[in-house]
């Protein structure tokens, strides 16, 4: 298992032959791929509209589009007023999604008849919002605004039944633990990462402290996790480790159940983006690799490790969003210029997997080195 | 421009394997007219465009049948181990260029000139004892610890979670203090604790603090090894009284950090963070100022110091290239200091 699919991630390419509709105006702000059968994907863009696109590939030819199945555009009655910042799929099926919007709103939509089923209002612009992967016992979907409290709304009441304080600025990432379904991690414009466990009733469990001092009460206050804003946040897939991203062009890997720093050192990553970031990491090889929106190109990294592998290029402004469909191997990332690349690995010897038919011909690999040589000069 | 000129000579020349050489008239063939002037102009000036326009004429030219082997570093990569990375893009750009110069690189270890620096280190302690010796003792009339910082040691040490880890091991075994240089977060200085211990103590000698700062050095620094000391960290455990925790302000020691919080600092080091904040930009603008914002290393470790560079420019070149404030990229003719686009 570790071997071919280890091989795919280190040769990943954008692939002249995948291509992904474009339907966005402007830019594309975030991606999500479906966790249950990784072939639909959601993007939300700058304009407010959401797009629904089906990656597989249903003909037989080499040649394939990722068509869109179905968009909320300007025209529909419920659209977003502002720019959509995070979508996200219901984790347990496709019959529902949720997105947020610099509108102060958080919609909840049925895919079916993309009617909105739920409506959530704040007082302050949503940056980010998210809801448990795993979670069995809860359907709360945290929300970090530009207010300085992260709200958990939950689906089956429809209102916000959590507040958690504790940041000092706005929060600019929340995410989920894959592991534990009551671990929240939160990013904050203050410099401050916090670990919240929400059947807490009082604050959070950890302040991350880039520089590993002693932990005290005292101390919490003065923890930063980076030097900058803190702008993204993502959980290995075990849930072991937390990579955060901040604006002093760092990233950092954190233990998640201690908050301890384990100094492993990617050199600069390069960070202005003023509202959050969002990276992914891969998920079934041998050694996981994270995905790091780097200006106009995406920079990939041994997670454990820090050595940077390679930097895709391939986009023409800033990328804002990655994603990694871990059936197939592939990454997926929308970008300011409005479109969507596919990145797909190019074998150099056909490997017989009957689920990879459009990847392992060998004419494919040389249009591959032939764009990817071509993309250079 | 140089690869014009230059590449009938460098087939010659380049055996040497030393770019000081290079600078200086070859003993081969004095009498060519355009020799000493393309040579004397640094790489920067016109390589990339002109080496790929020039591959048509090559094919005449006695050295061309021989492939360049790309991957032996130059000699700046043994005195600065990391710069070898370099980023995709401009590893593979600069493919095209060697096949025209078209010649096996037989670059032995030489001395640059103006640089005093040998070898690399394999660890982060002999990477410090190595920036340490760079640091000018004189200019502070050895009142001030050696201080090297953290990403000098990046330069030296090309794993930097390897660095980062064994600077983490030493600063617990008590053999280095690291202290948060005021003028970034990021940067850090390191120093050896008898050095910063011994120069502390000759610092505050007859003042009326003397004896704060010796029952500090005493009691709290080998107890405890982090950045910064909190107020019931040291009133509690370490018995000190606010009117003490004044005195050790006063003496330098100690900075605020936060309402109740103190950065462990170094007396007197204004006057470095001064030389060093400045030293930084003159030598970044002088990379700025140059043909395509790119200066070939052994060239800026080969130009004389600007008076504002007190602290030496091998000093400031290790801390760019460790900070990556440059991109390092290695070329036929040694490493190449680029500015990054963003």
């Amino acid at each position: 298992l570790d071997g071919p699919l280890l091989a795919k991630v280190l040769g990943l390419e954008l692939n002249k032959d995948r291509d992904v509709e474009r339907i966005h105006c402007s830019g594309v702000n975030t991606l999500d791929i479906e966790p249950v059968e990784g072939r639909y994907m959601l993007s939300g863009g700058s304009d407010g509209v959401i797009v629904l696109y089906d990656l597989e590939n249903s003909s037989r030819q080499p040649y394939y589009t990722c068509k869109a199945v179905c968009s909320v555009g300007r025209s529909h009655p419920d659209v977003h007023k502002y720019s959509v910042e995070t979508v996200q799929w219901y984790p347990h099926d496709t019959g529902m999604f949720t997105s947020s919007s610099f509108d102060k709103t958080l919609k909840v939509w049925d895919t079916n008849t993309l009617q909105i089923a739920d409506v959530f209002n704040f007082e302050e612009t949503v940056y980010s919002h998210h809801m448990s992967p795993v979670a069995t016992k809860h359907c709360l979907v945290a929300v970090g605004t530009r207010g300085h409290k992260v709200q958990l709304c939950d689906l089956k009441s429809g209102s916000c039944s959590h507040i958690l304080q504790g940041h000092r600025q706005e929060i600019l990432a929340v995410s989920w633990s894959p592991r534990y379904e009551h671990i929240l991690a939160t990013a904050s414009a203050d410099s401050r990462a916090k670990l919240w466990d929400v059947r807490r009733a009082s604050g959070c469990l950890i302040t991350l402290d880039q520089h590993n001092g002693k932990k005290s009460q005292a101390a919490e206050s003065a923890n930063t996790a980076h030097n900058g804003k803190v702008n993204g946040l993502c959980f290995t897939s075990d849930g072991l480790h937390l990579l955060t991203v901040g604006t002093d062009n760092r990233m950092r890997l954190w233990n998640s159940s201690n908050g301890e720093n384990t100094l492993v050192n990617y050199g600069k990553v390069y960070n202005d983006s003023r509202k959050g970031l969002k990276f992914t990491v891969s998920s079934g090889c041998s050694s996981e690799f994270v995905f790091v929106p780097y200006g106009s190109t995406i920079a990939v990294y041994t997670i454990y490790s820090g050595e940077q592998i390679t930097m895709l290029k391939g986009h023409y402004k800033s990328v804002d969003c990655c994603v990694f469909q871990s059936n197939f191997q592939e990454l997926y990332s929308g970008s300011r210029d409005c479109n969507i690349l596919a990145w797909v690995p190019s074998l150099c010897d056909s490997v017989p997997d009957d689920d990879d038919e459009d990847l392992s011909s060998p004419t494919r690999d040389q249009t591959h080195t032939s764009y990817s040589g071509s993309m250079e000069s | 421009a140089y690869p014009l000129g230059g590449g009938r000579g460098l087939c010659a020349v380049r055996p040497e394997g030393d770019p000081s050489v290079a600078t200086r008239a070859p003993p081969q063939r004095p009498g060519v007219p355009g020799r000493e002037r393309s040579q004397r102009k640094p790489i920067s000036s016109g390589r990339g465009v002109s080496a790929n326009e020039d591959s048509a004429t090559r094919t005449s030219l006695p050295c061309a049948g021989r492939l360049f082997s790309w991957s032996r570093p130059s000699t700046a990569f043994y005195l600065f181990p990391a710069a070898q990375r370099s980023r995709d893009m401009s590893r593979k750009r600069h493919r095209l260029v060697p096949e025209t110069f078209g010649l096996k690189r037989r670059r032995e270890l030489g001395d640059v000139e103006a640089d005093p620096l040998r070898g690399e280190s394999g660890s982060a302690r002999a990477a410090v004892a190595e920036i340490v010796r760079l640091f000018p003792r004189v200019l502070f009339e050895d009142a001030l610890p050696p201080i090297a910082l953290r990403s000098q040691v990046y330069s030296l040490v090309p794993d930097r979670t390897v660095a980062d880890r064994q600077l983490k091991a030493l600063q617990e075994q008590g053999e280095i203090r690291i202290v948060q240089l005021g003028f970034d977060l990021d940067a850090q200085g390191i120093m050896f604790t008898e050095d910063y211990k011994t120069r502390v103590l000759k610092a505050c000698d007859g003042r009326p603090y003397a004896a704060a700062v010796q029952k500090f050095l005493a009691s709290v620094l080998p107890a405890c090894g982090d950045l910064s000391f909190q107020q019931d960290q040291m009133t509690q455990t370490f018995g000190f009284r606010d009117p003490e925790i004044t005195q050790l302000v006063k003496a330098g020691v100690l900075t605020v950090r936060d309402a109740g919080s103190w950065w462990l600092a170094v007396p007197g080091a204004g006057r470095f963070i001064k030389y060093f904040v400045k030293g930084r930009q003159t030598v970044l603008s002088m990379v700025r100022k140059a043909k395509y914002r790119e200066l070939l290393l052994s060239e800026l470790l080969g130009r004389r110091a600007p008076a504002s560079v007190r602290l030496g420019l091998a000093y400031h070149v290790h801390d760019l290239i460790g900070a990556q404030l440059v991109d390092c990229v290695s070329t036929t003719s040694g490493t190449l200091l680029r500015l990054p686009e963003t």
